[in-house]
C-alpha cells in the first residue's frame, strides 16, 4: 500500500476548470503535441492542447508557439466542454 | 466520403498493447505458481515466468511509446481527458513495477545476487502482483476511454455513408 501511495504521489494527475481566464506559469512544453500544462496561481494543473482556433499572442500580437517555455507565465483563456478544456487564448505575460 | 486510412497514428497503440497485457499477466500467473511448487517442478514455471516478464516489459514500454502517439490526437476529441490522464499514470506506474522485477529477475539468472534467493524471488512476484492491479486498473482506464467516450474510434454516420 505504501508503495501505490508512493507512486501515485510521484506522479501528478491534471485539474478541470471552470470556463475562464487563469493566469500562472507554465510547467512544461510538448511541442510536438503542441500542448502545455499551466500550473495556476491556486495550484491548479491545466493540460491545455491548442486546436486551429487558439490564438497565442505576447503583447497582442501573434507569437509561434515556440516563444512557450517552461518557467514562463501566461494568462489562459479556457472554455470547458465536458471535462475538457479547450484553451482560446493564451496571452504570454 | 473520402477514404479513412486504416493505419492511423491513434490506432499503433490498440496494435500493440494487448500482447504485453497477455504476457504480464501470465507471467505474474506462472512465477505465483512456482512460489507453491516444490523446488524440483517449480523450475518450469519459473523460467516460463521470466521470459513471459522480459517480452511483456518490453512490450509494455512500447505500448506507453504508441500511447503518447495517440494521446495528442485522442485528448483533443474525447470528453474528459482526465481518464486518459490517469491511464496514462497507472501505465507508467505498471511499466516501473514490471521493470523492477525484470531486473531483479535478471540480476538473479546473471548471478550478481546470490544471497537469499527465495526472499528475492518473493519480492519478484511481488512487484508482478502489484504491477498486475495496474495493468488491470489501465486496462479498465483504457477500455473507458474507447467504449465510454469513443477515443480513437471513427463513428459512421447515422446513414452509414461511405459503406
Amino acid at each position: 500500500m505504501l508503495l501505490i501511495s508512493l507512486m501515485y504521489a510521484c506522479q501528478e494527475g491534471t485539474d478541470v476548470v471552470e470556463s475562464g481566464t487563469y493566469q500562472g506559469t507554465i510547467k512544461e512544453v510538448e511541442p510536438e503535441k503542441t500542448e502545455i500544462y499551466v500550473e495556476t496561481t491556486d495550484g491548479k494543473v491545466l493540460e491545455l492542447y491548442f486546436n486551429e482556433n487558439t490564438t497565442l499572442t505576447r503583447n497582442g500580437e501573434t507569437a509561434p508557439f515556440e516563444e512557450l517555455e517552461e518557467g514562463g507565465n501566461v494568462e489562459v483563456e479556457v472554455e470547458k466542454v465536458g471535462q475538457r478544456l479547450e484553451p482560446i487564448a493564451v496571452r504570454i505575460l | 466520403m473520402t477514404e479513412l486510412t486504416f493505419w492511423r497514428t491513434e490506432v499503433w497503440h490498440p496494435l500493440t498493447v494487448h500482447f504485453p497485457i497477455a504476457l504480464l499477466l501470465f507471467g505474474t500467473l506462472a512465477k505465483l505458481v512456482a512460489l507453491f511448487l516444490s523446488s524440483s517442478s517449480s523450475s518450469f514455471y519459473k523460467k516460463m515466468g521470466s521470459v513471459l516478464l522480459y517480452f511483456g516489459c518490453l512490450g509494455a514500454w512500447i505500448s506507453i511509446y504508441t500511447g503518447d502517439m495517440a494521446d495528442g490526437i485522442v485528448s483533443r476529441k474525447i470528453c474528459d481527458p482526465t481518464v486518459l490522464k490517469d491511464h496514462e499514470i497507472a501505465a507508467y506506474n505498471l511499466a516501473y513495477l514490471f521493470s523492477a522485477a525484470t531486473l531483479i529477475d535478471l540480476a538473479v539468472l546473471l548471478n550478481f545476487l546470490k544471497v537469499k534467493l527465495k526472499l528475492i524471488s518473493a519480492l519478484v512476484v511481488l512487484l508482478m502482483v502489484i504491477g498486475s492491479g495496474f495493468l488491470v486498473y489501465a486496462g479498465h482506464l483504457g477500455a473507458e476511454v474507447v467504449y465510454n467516450q469513443a477515443g480513437g474510434v471513427v463513428i459512421p454516420s447515422s446513414d452509414c455513408a461511405g459503406f
